[in-house]
């Protein structure tokens, strides 16, 4: 369980477009997807992320639908819509430049002179 | 942004579904979480489930968010607030009702009282360009307006004359006195409004000897012509002659001030008239030129008027033009009284404000520890601040809700008690604008003095006010001086308002008293018009009166006489006088008297009291010696220390060598404008005696054995025996020509004395509520004062000297505000200076008695506080 970090603020939302964007999800599905893509490594409370998926929708950047789940089950499906697909990009593009910055900025040492 | 809209939309129009999808998406999610946990852990599905439901998490919590995600919140917060403020209305019946009936009782007659103004200040006028009319002070002849129209080119566009007269009209039962409008072509190019009929009066029909034709208004023609769609074409008898009708004006079309039923050309029906220049009798009107200035056209008008009183200096002299626009001079009479009574309402409306803010106050005091406990279980102040304001706003709506009937029903009565002045306003309505001030009003008063109780409650510091004891939960010393404040501002707007009409009642009163100088009891006067067409000459229009005064003489105990203008119907002739002995005057300097021709017993009929001399008797014939009687005001002014009987006058103005008439008597003054008004120099003389074959009007006044009207038939039926196709529509009793002359006042001052009644009873509820508030929150304090000995005198002391302190601060700064403002309504009093010292005490007296009576209950409940129980209640 320590081994799995806490989500940076933010963050749940563009790891629920990015899971979203491998393929139509429920919102269980979603939660599976992104276990799946971080290895584990990161885990929210599983309420948690309903709030989130209906602000996504509510912007306009994911479209739902209802159809049935892998285990029979009446489940409610996600979808990205093209606004969505946008955001992601620049959302990822952006995350990337942070990333690299603060790894570089981590990975520094001190001079030898 | 859109998409957000249409997904907010489409979560309220389906609310219901979106709750149990919501639910449904939720429970299937932890449905396929325990099938993962049952298949992969071998766990009992009932372990799985529950497994899956720890993990899942609060439910409720999450589902709360989600819902605050989609902006549902702000709504469902609000119908929240608004169902928990109707239940806290609902459970204080007292406070709401006070709330409201405070709210409905100043925007109600604020709302009536601004649709008048609206329509009689604000409303533009029914003509074209209505901006462009003008019109001055002073009436002109006819060859003065052709003069000024030829004159003014370069800055009036058009205009013309207008001089009301009655016309026979024989088309019906009975003949019929209607009001012809005697006007020329340029009056319908000035005003501009399109006929509804045919046409208007062209300059080829008003010329000397043009086609009798005649323009109709549209009530006569709805009226007495059945609105006949085909009436243009066809003939109408008017004074003994044949009118072609030519046109109907549309209902909306009004000539200003007057109210006529047909319209002919002065120089077809009365070319005499229209050839004199000295008959100055046309009301006229004027259009500007498009982009001349108000000012542009005085300054030619200015120039106008010199130039025609060098030329004719006899008629002209007096000339002072000024033109003033149509709209002001149309609203002049009534604009003050109006003004002031929407400053009323306005007080009237500012202290109802206070008292609903001084309610909410009280209330949100009272409510603090609940509002403190709400905050301390997490209700974020902006919330509470929220619902406070959505509670007062709901009280203002309902405030509004109720004030609106309120304010139609105080409309009909205006309108029904409506004086002569606002006669023209038949279709006063409630618009939608009006509707819409009202409920701005309304609004505003809630937000705006919700608010303050609102702050008061969120600045509540939760631990301190918790650790404090109900009792002392008084929203500090701050919040009660500021609903202290407050009655002391209600008071001094009552003061002011209670000052004005103070004011007024006793002009109203002063007027009553004004001897009008003749007794009206059971004295009617019938206005006659003698038709040119069979009156032109004198000698028929004697042989005329003489069997009419003989006829109605002989009925029994009923007395008749005539007088060329009875007093107070508003019209009247005016004549230059000439003195014999005295040096000439300049020709247009010579003064001004009225002039009244008389036949029969006139003074001793009218009670009109003889001071030295004698009256005519029926000697004072056409063929005997000249003579004249006058009044004291004449007598006063021309023949101050001198015997005026026996002195000789005559009409400066007259052609030919002068008539000399001789002062035979002095009868008393006269008010003949209006009781306000000081009677003017006036000169009577027997109709038997007058050259002027114009003076063919009269009225016949009658003192009638009772005042039931029952003779009135006999009346009629004896004068169109002589003359079947006169008139005898305008018959009018002296008492209601009276009473119309103090209509108006009557109205201003019954009205203006309402609101201030309002007012008082709303500063009666203010100190009531604040006092009777204080004892409440003092009973523990009046308990231990008892206690240790204090008498219940001390008590009624302690809470009548709190009442008394702030009324005499309110009154104080009242009768400073009374001083500074009264001033203004001068024009409206009678009698009374602004400041009269006697009205400003009685109504401070007044006002302290209001607080006194205000004070008593809170303060008898206050000697009644039994310390045993006051201090067991701590």
């Amino acid at each position: 369980m320590n081994e799995q970090a806490q989500l940076l603020p933010g963050t749940l939302d563009l790891l629920i477009l990015k899971a979203v964007s491998l393929g139509p999800l429920h919102g269980y599905g979603v939660l599976l997807r992104i276990e799946q893509i971080t290895r584990g490594a990161l885990l929210a409370e599983q309420g948690a992320l309903y709030p989130a998926l209906h602000r996504l929708e509510h912007q306009g950047l994911l479209d739902t639908e209802w159809g049935t789940s892998d285990n029979n089950r009446r489940a409610k499906f996600y979808r990205l819509t093209a606004a969505g697909r946008r955001r992601l990009r620049d959302e990822t593009e952006s995350w990337n430049r942070l990333s690299t910055a603060i790894r570089s900025a981590l990975s520094a040492k001190p001079q030898e002179g | 942004m859109f998409a957000r809209l249409r997904s907010l939309w489409g979560t309220f129009r389906h609310r219901s579904e979106f709750e149990r999808d919501l639910d449904s998406e939720m429970q299937s999610h932890i449905e396929n979480r325990a099938d993962d946990l049952a298949r992969s852990g071998g766990l009992p599905r009932s372990e799985a489930l529950r497994r899956a439901r720890i993990e899942f998490g609060c439910a409720e919590a999450h589902q709360d968010r989600v819902r605050e995600s989609r902006g549902v919140n702000w709504f469902e917060d609000l119908a929240q607030d608004l169902r928990f403020g109707a239940r806290m209305l609902r459970k204080s019946p007292g406070f709401t009702a006070a709330a409201i009936l405070t709210l409905a009782l100043g925007i109600g007659p604020n709302t009536a009282i601004f649709t008048v103004i609206d329509a009689v200040l604000l409303r533009p006028l029914p003509y074209a360009n209505p901006q462009q009319l003008v019109t001055w002070h002073g009436n002109e002849s006819e060859l003065d307006i052709d003069d000024i129209q030829a004159q003014s080119r370069s800055f009036f566009s058009a205009g013309g004359g207008v001089n009301p007269e009655v016309l026979t009209y024989t088309g019906g039962a009975e003949p019929l006195g209607i009001h012809a409008g005697y006007v020329d072509a340029g009056l319908f190019r000035a005003l501009d409004v399109p006929p509804m009929l045919g046409r208007e009066l062209s300059p080829d029909d008003d010329r000397f000897g043009g086609p009798r034709v005649v323009v109709l208004s549209y009530p006569f023609w709805r009226e007495y012509l059945d609105g006949d769609p085909n009436i243009v074409g066809k003939t109408i008898p008017l004074d003994d002659n044949r009118y072609t009708v030519i046109g109907v004006m549309p209902a909306s079309f009004v000539v200003p001030q007057y109210s006529l039923d047909v319209f002919v050309s002065l120089r077809v029906v009365y070319p005499e008239a229209a050839r004199y220049r000295g008959v100055h009798f046309m009301k006229s009107y004027w259009r500007l030129k498009p982009g001349v200035t108000l000012a542009q056209a005085a300054a030619g008008m200015a120039t106008i008027d010199a130039r025609m009183a060098k030329d004719y200096p006899g008629e002209e002299k007096g000339r002072h033009s000024v033109p003033v626009p149509l709209q002001q001079s149309v609203t002049g009479d009534v604009r003050p009284a109006l003004l002031l009574l929407f400053a009323a309402v306005c007080v009237v409306l500012l202290i109802a404000c206070a008292n609903f803010a001084g309610l909410l106050m009280a209330r949100s005091v009272s409510r603090q520890r609940e509002m403190t406990i709400r905050a301390a279980l997490g209700g974020g102040r902006r919330r509470l601040v929220r619902q406070a304001l959505t509670e007062s706003t709901l009280l203002a709506v309902l405030g509004g809700a109720v004030a609106l009937p309120l304010a139609s029903l105080c409309l009909r009565l205006l309108i029904a008690a409506k004086p002569a002045a606002l006669a023209h306003l038949n279709k006063i309505s409630m618009d939608p604008s009006v509707v819409v001030f009202g409920l701005v009003v309304s609004l505003l008063t809630g937000v705006v003095f919700g608010l303050a109780p609102a702050w008061n409650v969120s600045r509540a510091d939760v631990t301190d006010t918790l650790k404090q004891e109900a009792r002392t939960l008084t929203g500090g010393p701050a919040g009660h001086n500021f609903r202290k404040a407050l009655v002391v501002v209600e008071i001094a707007l009552a003061l002011v308002l209670l000052a004005g009409t103070g004011l007024l009642i006793k002009s109203f009163a002063r007027l009553r008293w004004v001897d009008p100088g003749f007794d009206p009891a059971r004295v009617i006067a019938i206005n006659v018009q003698l038709p040119v067409t069979r009156y032109a000459e004198i000698p028929k229009q004697i042989q005329f009166r003489r069997a009419l005064l003989d006829r109605l003489n002989s009925l029994p105990r009923t007395q008749a006489a005539m007088v060329g203008d009875v007093p107070l119907n508003g019209s009247e002739v005016t004549h230059s006088l000439g003195f014999d002995g005295r040096p000439p005057v300049a020709e247009g300097d010579e003064p001004e008297v009225d002039s009244f021709c008389v036949m029969g017993d006139y003074f001793r009929l009218m009670r009109i009291p003889l001071r030295t001399g004698r009256t005519f008797t029926p000697e004072d014939r056409e063929d005997h010696p000249l003579v004249a009687v006058i009044n004291e005001a004449l007598a006063r002014k021309f023949y101050a220390g001198q015997n005026p009987i026996g002195q000789r006058i005559h009409w400066a103005r007259e052609t030919g060598p002068p008539r000399w008439m001789t002062i035979i008597g002095i009868v008393g003054d006269v008010k003949q404008y209006s009781l306000a008004e000081p009677a003017y120099p006036a000169v009577f003389t027997p109709f038997a005696q007058t050259n002027e074959a114009w003076r063919r009007w009269m009225s016949v006044v009658v003192r009638m054995p009772d005042s039931s009207g029952s003779m009135i038939p006999a009346i009629k039926g004896e004068i169109w025996t002589l003359d079947s196709q006169i008139p005898l529509n305008r018959i009018q009793s002296m008492e209601e020509l009276l009473g119309l002359s103090l209509a108006e006042r009557q109205f201003n001052t019954a009205l203006l004395g309402l609101f201030a009644a309002l007012a008082v009873i709303l500063v009666a509820v203010g100190i009531y509520g604040v006092i009777s508030y204080s004892v409440s929150q003092r009973t523990h304090e009046i308990g231990i004062r008892i206690a240790v000995g204090a008498r219940r005198i001390d008590v009624l002391k302690l809470v009548i000297g709190q009442g008394l302190r702030m009324a005499i601060v309110g009154t104080a700064a009242g009768i400073l505000g009374a001083v500074a403002l009264t001033r203004l309504m001068t024009k409206l009093l009678f009698g009374v200076t602004p400041n009269d010292p006697a009205t400003f005490s009685a109504v401070v007296l007044l006002m302290l008695a209001v607080v006194l009576l205000a004070c008593l209950l809170p303060a008898r409940r206050a000697m009644r506080v039994d310390p045993v129980i006051a201090l067991r209640h701590e």
